[in-house]
């Protein structure tokens, strides 16, 4: 193109432009669809970029526009705030002023200085990069991580088109960080982290928060996510704890109805309260746990349920339960963002007082183990994305620690229940391999429940008659009086809980019956009719895991070091004495030991229980 | 009297039903088990569902044969280290509904049934995302084939939560299934002196459970 033919399209491009214009828009001007304002985006995008639904009402809400407006009187204040982040004055304000929201459009500023993302970047610089090559190279979570990038706040503006910027920028976060971080890898409530972060700051800022998010001690999030979730059940125990002293009621209708805390409470501390609760108050909750950390997580789980106790109280289903904090919660809090967020601040306060503020620092197996960016080749089974098939050592404490509190909760039920040991059939298969049936003796200081469960034949082992049954002594006055003594106080079973096993050869002959003949049948067929099938492509490979000859036994204890423990003692003492008799010996600083007929002294509590 | 679920004591005395039966979605994640239950239970389908952190619990009541039955549905989380939590909502499911991707993963859902839940529990294989043929991974003659080895296994089936296909029959033929099993158990155990766990006696009348306590 010589000089004049460029002159002459300049020409004509600035006709065509002007033109355009002289027209006006009714004049036949073509215009993309999404440069309309009719294009519905623009009517259903909220100003935090999510997408609804529906068209957002033409006038907004007075209470929003109130908010709306007392932001940006405080734009000043934050913007000197920003400038002066390491003076004096700022300490002293920070926290008021976080409490009461930071400005939305401070939001990515803000949340970078609270996590210190300026330096950990400049310390490492470079880093970013060479995980996102490894990543490349040898991440075995990339299937995960694409999964749920593809789903994740998907309703908003800048994830909604697949593989956006967004999307990459998230992908390459997680991918990234799971070779970071290769204990932890990537764990499903990761993306909204990233996710989060991302809608506020720029891909490598991100990942510097992820990192600072899982590792610092302030938020130790590597507990949560890593193999076992050890934190969450920390901070699960925890919040049963807070809810037996403050919310007993409601506690014990939850558990009435089957509603672990685990159900709800999971994703709660997972992904710190978004997307559970509407966006404005999830990011008003994500700016002070930025702020505090994570003792702000129990402060906020009491906070939910003591605010909406009115509404939970009547209602009789798990159903219900769930439904209510899992979905409607999000859609619709009730209270407006401020009084919850006061009401949160006074729940701290509360739970100082009862010293219930703070789960504790985190345990050694929370934390990272190796040194972050330590590359180590993943084994070939993770490598093609083969599933284990035995539990870690890890996951089996979770295990054990989930079973053991519902058996709890049944327990305890079964106290409070006037009928405990009838049990009707409600059409439940459970109920035919698996049968609870709690007694309690006429004084409340003993209470024995007992669960038999897959009991089957173990075709290897020398065909004994080996039968398993588990028993559950709890042996606590004050743990089963809850509400009625004093303090109405309850103790944690995890502080003080032995877990034992004890032979127990003595019981199989007695406890032998035609119920459990009848529960080993069924086993037996599937197995016959598997071994006559030949080459059965999946082979059991161990029996149902619950098999060896043994009777668990879980004793809540208290120590004799803390006080009033002599008092609660039964001061009766057992009378009948017939045959067929097995004791249980609690000894507070031994394993439990089970033995026939030995004399019953205070010294040396005992349960005492009778086998027709 | 109340009506109690034997493993999770949920109390039942709000809605009236002839049966209850529990029944767990799992399945490797991105199967779509959230987007059937969803389907299931509402009729609606949502493309941008979040990610399932943990457990998520729904329920529907079916009329089959003029008989009320309550479906407990546990939508579980798909990724592997999440199994501790899942596992110990499946132990005492009565059916379990599978969401397969690909035909190894499928064999190892199966065992993991056949390891931690009843053996009566009654299974069902959902090819999700039917609708994608395309993408498809695994024919369904080729799990079917497999299936005949397995024989807790009751159905697969080709579902798509989008275009609502087969997603009420997968639910009704597992309930009217339990239904049915479970009405010819109890003609068995009425039948001979057999005490049932869990049946609706009282405890003294069952040698193996009764403890005095002092």
């Amino acid at each position: 193109m010589n000089e004049e033919e460029l002159l002459k399209r300049s020409a004509a491009e600035r006709d065509r432009i002007f033109s355009c214009y002289d027209r006006g828009r009714e004049n036949g001007a073509e215009i993309d669809p999404w440069e309309d304002p009719t294009f519905e985006v623009y009517h259903t995008t909220d100003r935090y970029g999510f997408i609804h639904d529906k068209r957002l009402p033409q006038k907004p809400d007075p209470n929003e526009i109130k908010t709306h407006r007392v932001e940006m009187e405080r734009l000043k204040k934050w913007e000197k705030m920003t400038k002066q982040w390491d003076s004096s004055s700022t300490k002293e304000k920070l926290r008021r002023r976080v409490y009461k929201g930071i400005p939305n459009r401070f939001r990515g500023q803000v949340w970078a200085l609270l996590l210190g993302i300026k330096n950990l970047k400049r310390e490492q610089a470079g880093k970013y990069e060479e995980m996102l090559q490894l990543a490349r190279q040898w991440s075995t979570e990339i299937r995960q991580i694409d999964a749920d990038v593809a789903r994740q706040y998907r309703d908003h503006i800048n994830y909604r088109e697949r593989y956006s910027i967004k999307q990459r920028s998230m992908f390459y976060v997680l991918a990234a960080y799971s070779m970071y971080n290769m204990e932890v890898g990537y764990c499903q409530g990761m993306s909204v982290l990233a996710g989060l972060l991302l809608l506020y700051m720029d891909e490598e800022d991100a990942f510097w928060g992820l990192c600072v998010l899982l590792a610092d001690k302030k938020y130790t999030m590597h507990g949560f996510y890593v193999d076992g979730f050890p934190k969450l059940n920390r901070f699960i125990e925890h919040h049963d704890k807070i809810m037996n002293k403050f919310l007993p009621k409601l506690k014990r209708k939850l558990d009435k109805c089957g509603c672990d805390s685990i159900l709800y409470a999971l994703k709660w501390f997972f992904v710190v309260f978004q997307e559970r609760t509407p966006v404005s108050l999830g990011l008003r909750i994500w700016d002070i746990f930025l702020l505090d950390g994570d003792r702000i997580l129990p402060a906020m789980a009491y906070t939910v349920m003591k605010m909406h106790k009115r509404f939970l109280m009547p209602m009789e289903s798990l159903d219900e339960f769930c439904n209510y904090l899992q979905i409607k919660l999000e859609k619709d809090f009730c209270f407006d963002d401020d009084t919850v967020i006061s009401t949160m601040e006074r729940s701290m306060e509360e739970l100082k007082r009862a010293k219930l503020d703070y789960p504790g620092p985190p345990l050694p197996h929370e934390l990272p183990r190796f040194p972050f960016g330590t590359f180590k080749e993943p084994t070939f089974a993770s490598k093609v994305g083969r599933r284990s098939e035995e539990f870690s050592e890890a996951q089996h404490v979770m295990r054990e620690s989930i079973t053991q509190r519902r058996d709890l909760v049944l327990a305890d039920d079964g106290r409070e229940s006037t009928t405990p040991v009838e049990q009707t059939s409600c059409g439940l298969g459970g109920e035919l391999r698996y049968s609870e049936k709690i007694v309690h003796g006429n004084t409340d200081t003993c209470l024995l429940y007992s669960k038999q469960e897959s009991i089957i034949k173990d075709e290897d082992k020398d065909n004994t008659d080996t039968d398993e049954i588990d028993i559950m002594v709890i042996y606590n006055t004050r743990f089963l009086d809850d509400g009625a003594s004093p303090n109405g106080s309850r103790r944690s079973l995890a502080d003080t809980s032995v877990t034992s096993t004890a032979d127990l050869s003595v019981f199989s002959s007695a406890t032998r019956s035609q119920a459990l003949d009848n529960s080993l049948d069924t086993q037996s067929n599937i197995s016959n009719a598997s071994s006559g099938s030949g080459g059965l492509p999946t082979p059991r490979a161990t029996p149902h895991q619950p098999s060896p000859d043994i009777v668990r036994i879980y004793v809540p204890y208290t120590s004799p070091m803390s006080g009033s423990y002599k008092d609660d003692l039964p001061r009766t003492l057992p009378r009948s004495l017939e045959t067929n008799r097995i004791r249980i010996r609690v000894d507070p600083d031994q394993t439990p030991i089970v033995e026939n007929l030995k004399p019953f002294s205070l010294e040396n509590p005992e349960v005492e229980l009778d086998l027709k | 009297m109340s009506n109690r679920d034997s493993d999770n004591l949920i109390s039942t005395n709000d809605e009236t039903f002839d049966y209850l039966f529990k029944i767990v979605l799992i399945g490797d994640c991105g199967t779509g088990k959230t987007c059937v239950v969803q389907r299931f239970r509402s009729g609606t389908f949502i493309e941008r569902h979040g990610n399932t952190i943990g457990v998520d619990f729904s329920m529907k009541t079916v009329l089959i044969d003029d008989k009320k039955v309550k479906l407990q549905i546990w939508d579980t989380a798909g990724q592997e280290r999440f199994r501790t939590i899942t596992q110990s909502y499946y132990r005492s499911a009565n059916g379990v509904v599978v969401g397969i991707s690909t035909f190894l993963s499928l064999q190892h859902w199966v065992e993991e049934v056949r390891r931690y839940t009843s053996s009566h529990v009654l299974l069902i294989l959902v090819g999700n995302k039917c609708d994608l043929e395309s993408l498809r991974e695994v024919e369904k003659g080729e799990a079917e084939a497999l299936c005949q080895y397995l024989p807790e296994v009751l159905q697969v089936v080709e579902t798509s939560a989008k275009e609502n296909t087969n997603i009420d029959s997968v639910f009704f033929y597992l309930a009217s299934e339990l239904k049915r099993r479970h009405e010819n158990r109890q003609i068995n155990a009425n039948g001979d002196e057999v005490v049932r766990l869990g049946a609706s006696r009282k405890l003294s009348s069952c040698s193996s459970c009764s403890y005095k306590i002092f």
